[in-house]
């Protein structure tokens, strides 16, 4: 269902803060940085869910929970929806927030190291980092003060796109975790850092998971995540409680790997009539941008009642600002030490 | 000139099969006598018991950088390296900047190092010109000016017909020709072993059947022209059981070696993105780690090496898709082999220091790598039980990349002897 269009002044049954600092008590995320779901313990999951939950009944109310704190987006690959989720997610708990795309000087020779050490001058508590290459994220963390936040890196993760995948599954099976759910994954899995968060994420709530894609979209031992490989969609689509649709990532080099979008949007493009073999109950989703009619045909896409991806978008705010809120305020006074390795 | 003694140490020289407590005594930078007990005058005497002296090791494959790439490394610092590690010859890759494809790079590295008089530099040539694969080199002129071989390490012809005409040529001039096999097309922009590690660090992977492949088609064409071959940091399944095939069907005209972290290290150092893991051939999984050290075990091997390549800090810190490939190893080179394959029982300490003195000699074609009486007076004495942490930072490479960074290893050069003099020694 669409999100329903509260007047965003409509006055507050509770005092929110009173209400998160309660949902909250005093906990702290294990983790300073996140650049992978790996470092999501079950305990910080079901903090982070629990208080994005909050946060999304509180919409676009304006904290100022982080009020006096910095974050800057930090965009080495450009992105508009990702970066306005975080820097609005930001706002809203009354942080300085300010975001750079195209953000490292590689046209005068600056290095990303030397890029994020001169935005850690700058005393944000965060810096939001996209890249193009895996692993950018995480070498950072190790040089900088502020905290990192992968919002995506090459090939690897996008551990807050994983974290509101699984508010998401969460909130439709009204469930704890996943344990005798299946969730398909469709799609180009080889390029996809959703998919390695998703992944991550879903094996953590114990869903069984299977993924179906051309051999080519593959990724060597990709088995090892404890997931079930196809190449016939029909098949993995069967009895499924979840479809979750990949972009194909022709930017990221995918173009030699399939003959065309029309053939494999034929072999795997969700359809209503591949999304009927689903469960009845089960639900659609697509960590957008969506590629009408190449992964999900176009009346799927907003229209259909399975369709849970304008919910996702949603829910990214909830979990961003549940996120950051962890990251930025800790309660229990630790400090991260950066290990310049 | 000068004399020198050696007492009461554990001699290890395959080429004489002598694995037992010795005296050495070496005079004029040559050895005079090895045996019980040697009374003569000397102007230096060590003490080497409870160490073991063999012959100085040889690496095949080592990168100088220098002309070209002074910062990250010259001849002088990687002699230095080498004689920390108790190496005492090399063999200098050609992808130094010009490209080792003339005479002229050929004779400035044989003099610079002469000069410097520190170790022995046999600098290789290049194949083709400025290592493009596009048209040979000139081959006979390399050989004449020095070069003991030729090689385009770094990268590999990938042109088969070019390839042949290659080995072939180089049969008719009587130089050894050394690939580095590597299938271009397989490897694309492959920065890792291609695997489930990979799949984790989502970096794209270069699959081990890009070298099977390479090794199996040099092979190939070194039986069609019957070249001398050798093949370079050997690290796959397929790559070993090609070379143990040939070997087995009595082809004598190829040598394969080993790159020590092929044989002690997987591809699991590449979590955490550590950029001194990124290397060519990458860091394979554990069963190729196995069936590397089976092709040892069973001589399939003949030679352990460094690959050493040493890079400046900055093309260290980029992110791992980008950073630059290799990592440095003279300094620890005898450490890992002690570490992982002696300690680890696999092979004998005799048999390690047979593949990093006697066998890259024989490969070679030099007159090194044994302490026969009348032998250049090359020796190491090594304390293998010496227990140590590496610190690129206190070595004496110019480059810090070292994947053995941090760990902890056994066994390390006491003294480095290099035409009888005393080159190097741990306390000094
Ligand atoms: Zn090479």
């Amino acid at each position: 269902m669409p999100a329903q269009n509260v007047g965003i002044c409509a006055p507050m049954r509770t005092d929110p803060v009173k209400e998160l600092t309660k949902v909250r008590a005093g906990r702290d995320v294990s983790f300073f940085d996140l650049y992978s779901m790996d470092q999501v313990s079950a305990k910080d999951l079901d903090l982070i869910i629990a208080l994005a939950r909050r946060f999304r009944e509180y919409r676009t109310h304006k904290f100022s929970l982080s009020a006096g704190c910095s974050l800057i987006n930090a965009f080495f690959e450009n992105s508009t929806r990702t970066m306005a989720s975080f820097d609005l997610s930001g706002k809203h708990l009354g942080m300085d927030t300010t975001s750079l795309s195209g953000a490292n000087s590689t046209s005068k020779g600056e290095s990303y190291l030397d890029t994020a050490l001169t935005l850690d001058a700058y005393n944000p508590k965060i810096i939001v980092i996209r890249a193009r290459e895996s692993g950018v994220p995480e070498m950072l963390a190790r040089h900088v003060n502020a905290s990192i936040v992968n919002a995506g890196d090459g090939w690897h993760e996008h551990p807050t796109q994983g974290l509101l995948d699984a508010l998401t599954i969460l909130d439709h099976f009204k469930a704890r975790d996943l344990s005798g759910k299946t969730v398909t994954i469709v799609g180009d899995i080889l390029h996809s850092r959703v998919f390695g968060s998703l992944v991550r994420a879903l094996k953590k709530l114990k869903a069984k998971v299977r993924i179906a894609a051309p051999q080519t979209f593959l990724p060597a031992g990709v088995e090892n995540f404890g997931v079930k490989t196809y190449y016939n969609v029909e098949e993995a689509l069967t009895g499924a409680d979840v479809v979750y649709a990949l972009r194909v990532q022709e930017e990221r080099g995918a173009g030699g790997f399939i003959p065309t979008l029309r053939e494999y949007s034929k072999m795997y493009g969700i359809s209503r009539k591949r999304m009927n073999l689903a469960n009845k109950t089960a639900i659609l989703m697509h960590p957008g941008p969506v590629r009408r009619d190449v992964d999900v045909h176009s009346a799927l896409v907003t229209v259909d009642e399975q369709s849970h991806i304008t919910k996702q978008v949603e829910n990214g705010m909830a979990v961003r600002k549940a996120l950051i809120w962890l990251l930025a305020n800790r309660m229990d006074g630790k400090r991260k030490e950066p290990t310049r390795k | 000139m000068s004399a020198l003694l050696i007492k009461n140490g554990h001699v290890i020289d395959p080429a004489n099969g002598i694995d037992r407590q010795q005296d050495i005594f070496v005079r004029d930078g040559k050895i005079v006598e090895v045996g019980k007990a040697i009374r003569a005058k000397a102007d230096q005497t060590i003490d080497a018991n409870g160490l073991t002296v063999t012959p100085g090791l040889i690496d095949l494959q080592v990168h100088v950088r220098e002309p070209g790439r002074e910062d990250r490394e010259t001849i002088e610092t990687a002699s230095r390296a080498a004689l920390a590690g108790g190496v005492t010859s090399i063999v200098a890759m050609p992808n130094s900047t010009p490209a080792a494809d003339n005479q002229t790079v050929i004779e400035f590295v044989i003099k610079r190092a002469r000069d410097l008089d520190l170790i022995n530099v046999y600098p290789s040539g290049a194949i083709t010109t400025g290592q493009q694969g596009l048209k040979l080199a000139e081959i006979n002129e390399l050989k004449n000016a020095g070069a003991i071989a030729i090689t385009d390490d770094g990268v590999d012809v990938q042109n088969e017909g070019l390839l042949r005409r290659a080995m072939e040529y180089a049969k008719t001039c009587g130089i050894l020709l050394m690939s580095h096999c590597e299938t271009d097309d397989l490897t694309r922009e492959g920065v890792m072993h291609e695997g489930w590690v990979s799949t984790q660090l989502g970096l794209p992977g270069t699959p081990a059947i890009s070298e099977d492949y390479a090794v199996r088609k040099n092979i190939m064409l070194a039986q069609l022209t019957g070249a001398r071959l050798h093949l370079l940091h050997n690290s796959s399944i397929g790559a070993t059981q090609a070379i143990r095939e040939a070997k087995k069907g009595g082809y004598r005209n190829i040598t394969a070696e080993v790159a020590v972290q092929h044989f002690s290290l997987t591809d699991e150092e590449c979590f955490g993105y550590n950029t001194n893991a990124k290397m060519y051939p990458p860091l394979r999984s554990r069963e190729h780690v196995e069936a590397i050290i089976k092709g040892i075990k069973d001589d399939t091997f003949d030679a352990f090496t460094t690959d050493h390549a040493p890079h400046i800090e900055p093309d260290k810190l980029e992110p791992f898709q980008h950073a630059a490939f290799g990592s440095i190893g003279l300094e620890t080179s005898f450490a890992v082999m002690n570490t992982y394959l002696v300690k680890k029982k696999h092979i004998s300490l005799r048999k390690g220091i047979s593949k990093m003195t006697t066998e890259p000699a024989k490969i070679l074609g030099v007159k090194k790598g044994t302490l026969s009486e009348g032998a250049d007076a090359d020796i190491a004495i090594f304390d293998t039980g010496h227990r140590w942490v590496v610190d690129s930072s206190k070595g004496h490479s110019k480059a810090k990349n070292c994947i053995f960074e941090g760990k902890a290893l056994v066994g390390r050069a006491a003294y480095t002897i290099k035409g009888g003099k005393v080159k190097y020694s741990l306390k000094a």
